[in-house]
């Protein structure tokens, strides 16, 4: 039996692998007590992918219960109230939110050439906040009574005690109120780091569209998540030591909307921006070009934030008590820098050499469904159009599609394309175009019809209809392609479980070819803190100037180098950097 | 910083017109007009901060279209390794926002848990400091 003293062929330390695993143990405390930024994204993006596949369960709750009148999955519509509830809360402040500060969390560093965030420890503070918080949300379920069942925004009076007594709506508000704390501080963190921990020669105007959107985002944070822990306290103190906030006797009601869409739109836009941000990276990178119009894309992001904070109150229109001329204008406003993007991203495309990996396929499929989501959105900023659609399934359909077509779109482009760079490995390109389609289709099946009964006059919370509403057959469509949708996250889970097993170590830096922000300028995955040697930054483009140095040379459009030559040798002889004269002609900063 | 600066002043332009305009027109409705009032404050607040503080700082090679890398050589700053403060502290704001709910025992077990995790977390670089 000579094969006994051989031994196993791929046996002793494999390739990618030098070191054998620490034990189990020692490797739990590691992640416990990590204040290393990649690590606390890659938390973020695992706690945020639970969340997302619980509260898609919860939909699909939703819309088997929805797929015939009279009461087939649930028990009674008190639990239906709390699915949708649920649903919403978990979506967007325990998987939108966190995600991008996920992502924050593993790219800016990178893209900003600083060796981790200026608060590590804060920033892993800012992670158990969101997870004991969520936890504690939805840890309704479990206690008697249920989890809050009075829809996310929670209006007073119907989230008062009288009108919601349990348990899970004291969880509800508390865990979302350490959330918010949670975000806040991510949120100045992030601020901290762009301005202070940019490297050498990287300008406000070098950094990478995402980076500039994580910058404007954790502002908008900063405007909008201190109103929403505010209201929610309020709403406590209501609910627990008899206070009278927003009690209904001093018009309480509307003080409470005010304040919660104070929060709420630019919340639709803190969990947008960031998805524009991935999208803007994803398509220079798979068309051969450097973004097109990269200064006009920052502005537009700055408007978009700016205008997102004053038109918060066209989700009230129907209370009749709101100044509809201004809300009105305000969000057809928005509609201009968006367009803006829509052009650049566009522009982007036009004339390059397009090639149609995953991250572009995603981020196209985002382009597509966020521009069917922005043009209902204008179509319900008119009041004489909302007061006929609101809190119909139009609304639920508008909102899925900007919601869903950034957030979830953008994610998946961003896992595809920044897999290599936070695992060493490529996912597989085959089930990523399965998982595409698959969701594609599951998503426009499900939400596209529903704005027809939206026009018919489906209201939006309602967990029956009847017979003669008509209303059959068309949820009946959209559950099952919400099945479809559902299903859609196997290929990707998959995916995910198979590249870890088989796929080999990405071998170089720069694994799609054509990356241009600075975190290609590194190793896949990247070293503790970061950066062996950081590359020379003249440009927005460091990456792409380090490994394309060929490029240089093609025909593009050069500065003066004459007017350059005078404006570097003025500082020798008036005592100022050269720095200074640049600034004043508005140039680099 | 010069430009991050600009940027938090430009809210100060922003929101105090804005707002002005929508309590003119609103009657003074107290969220919006109120609330975007103290975003310009804000805003000009850290805005005028991030001046006060470039004017006292030298210039930064971050800042510096021309900046080489060999400028941020030299001392960069402190990074903790690892911590187990923020897992004691996260964990006890949890059990005060529980205890809220919860009942009063939970709080005041939350409550010394933070105190407690609170000084871990700011003398865990200084022990042995004290003069």
């Amino acid at each position: 039996m000579a094969t006994l003293t051989t031994s196993r062929p791929g046996a002793g330390v494999p390739e990618g692998r030098p070191h054998p695993k620490a034990p189990i143990g020692s490797r739990i405390v590691k992640v416990l007590t990590t204040t290393d930024h990649k690590v606390i994204g890659n938390l973020y993006f695992v706690t945020a992918m639970a969340f997302f596949a619980f509260g898609g369960l919860l939909a699909l709750i939703i819309r088997l219960e929805l797929f015939a009148p009279g009461l087939q999955v649930v028990e009674n519509l008190e639990q239906f109230n709390a699915m949708f509830t649920m649903h919403g809360s978990i979506m967007l402040l325990l998987f939108a939110t966190p995600l991008f500060a996920g992502f924050a969390n593993a790219l800016l560093p990178l893209q900003i050439g600083a060796p981790d965030v200026a608060f590590p420890r804060l920033n892993m503070l800012a992670y158990w906040l969101y997870l004991f918080g969520g936890l504690m949300a939805v840890s309704g379920f479990l206690v008697p009574g249920g989890a809050a069942s009075f829809g996310w925004f929670a209006y007073a009076p119907l989230s008062n005690a009288t009108f919601t007594p349990s348990l899970g709506g004291d969880l509800w508000l508390l865990g979302f109120g350490l959330t918010g704390f949670g975000t806040i501080m991510g949120a100045v963190n992030f601020i901290t780091t762009i301005i202070c921990m940019r490297a050498p020669g990287m300008t406000m105007f070098r950094m990478s569209i995402f980076s500039w959107t994580v910058l404007v985002t954790s502002i908008l944070v900063l405007m909008a998540f201190p109103v929403l822990t505010a209201a929610f306290m309020g709403v406590i103190g209501d609910r627990l030591y008899g206070m009278h906030i927003f009690d209904p006797a001093n018009d309480g009601p509307i003080l409470y909307q005010h304040l919660f869409w104070f929060f709420g739109h630019p919340e639709v836009y803190i969990i947008a921006l960031p998805f524009f941000g991935i999208v803007s990276e994803i398509f220079p990178v798979f068309s051969r070009k450097p973004i097109f119009g990269y200064k006009t894309l920052i502005f537009a992001t700055i408007a978009i934030a700016a205008l997102s904070v004053t038109v918060w109150a066209h989700h009230m229109y129907v209370t009749g008590q709101v100044l509809l001329p201004f809300f009105s204008i305000m969000t057809m406003l928005i509609a201009v820098p968006t367009g803006v993007k829509f052009f650049n991203w566009v522009g982007t495309l036009w004339g390059g050499s397009l090639t149609f990996e995953t991250p572009m396929v995603w981020a196209l499929g985002f382009l597509v469904t966020f521009l069917f989501g922005g043009l209902t959105g204008v179509i319900l900023a008119s009041p004489a159009l909302d007061f006929q659609l609101s809190d119909t399934y139009f609304v639920v359909a508008h909102f899925h599609y900007t919601v869903f077509g950034t957030v979830v779109f953008a994610m998946f482009a961003g896992f595809y394309f920044w897999w290599p760079k936070l695992t060493g490995r490529m996912l597989d390109e085959k089930l990523g175009m399965i998982h595409f389609w698959l969701l594609f289709i599951g998503f426009h099946g499900t939400f596209l019809i529903q704005h027809v009964l939206g026009m018919q006059q489906m209201p939006r919370r309602y967990g029956d209809y009847l017979v003669e509403d008509h209303f059959e057959f068309m949820n009946q469509f959209s559950t099952v392609f919400a099945l479809l949708l559902g299903l859609s996250l196997l290929p990707f889970l998959y995916n995910v479980w198979r590249t870890q097993r088989y796929a080999p170590m990405v071998t170089s830096d720069d694994p799609w070819g054509y990356g241009a922000s600075l975190e290609w300028a590194t190793s896949c995955p990247p070293p503790r803190h970061n950066f062996d040697s950081l590359p020379r930054i003249r440009s927005e483009r460091p990456a792409f100037d380090l490994n394309h140095p060929e490029a240089a040379a093609y025909e593009a459009p050069a500065a003066d180098q004459e007017v350059l030559q005078r404006l570097r040798t003025d500082d020798s002889t008036g005592g100022r950097t050269s720095t200074a004269v640049l600034d004043k002609d508005g140039d680099h900063r | 910083m010069r430009t991050s600066s600009s940027l938090f002043t430009l809210g100060l332009i922003f929101f105090i017109p804005v707002a002005a305009i929508y309590a003119y027109f609103s009657n003074f409705e107290p969220v919006g007009s109120v609330g975007m009032l103290l975003l310009g404050i804000m805003s000009g607040m850290v805005g005028l901060y991030l001046r006060a503080t470039l004017r006292k700082l030298d210039e930064s090679p971050s800042d510096n279209p021309d900046g080489t890398i060999a400028q941020g050589a030299g001392e960069y700053g402190f990074f903790a390794p690892y911590s187990w403060w923020p897992l004691f502290l996260g964990f006890s704001a949890m059990l005060v926002f529980l205890g809220l709910a919860v009942g009063w025992w939970v709080f005041v077990i939350g409550v010394v848990c933070a105190v407690l995790s609170l000084i871990g977390w700011t003398f865990e670089y200084f022990r042995g400091d004290v003069i």
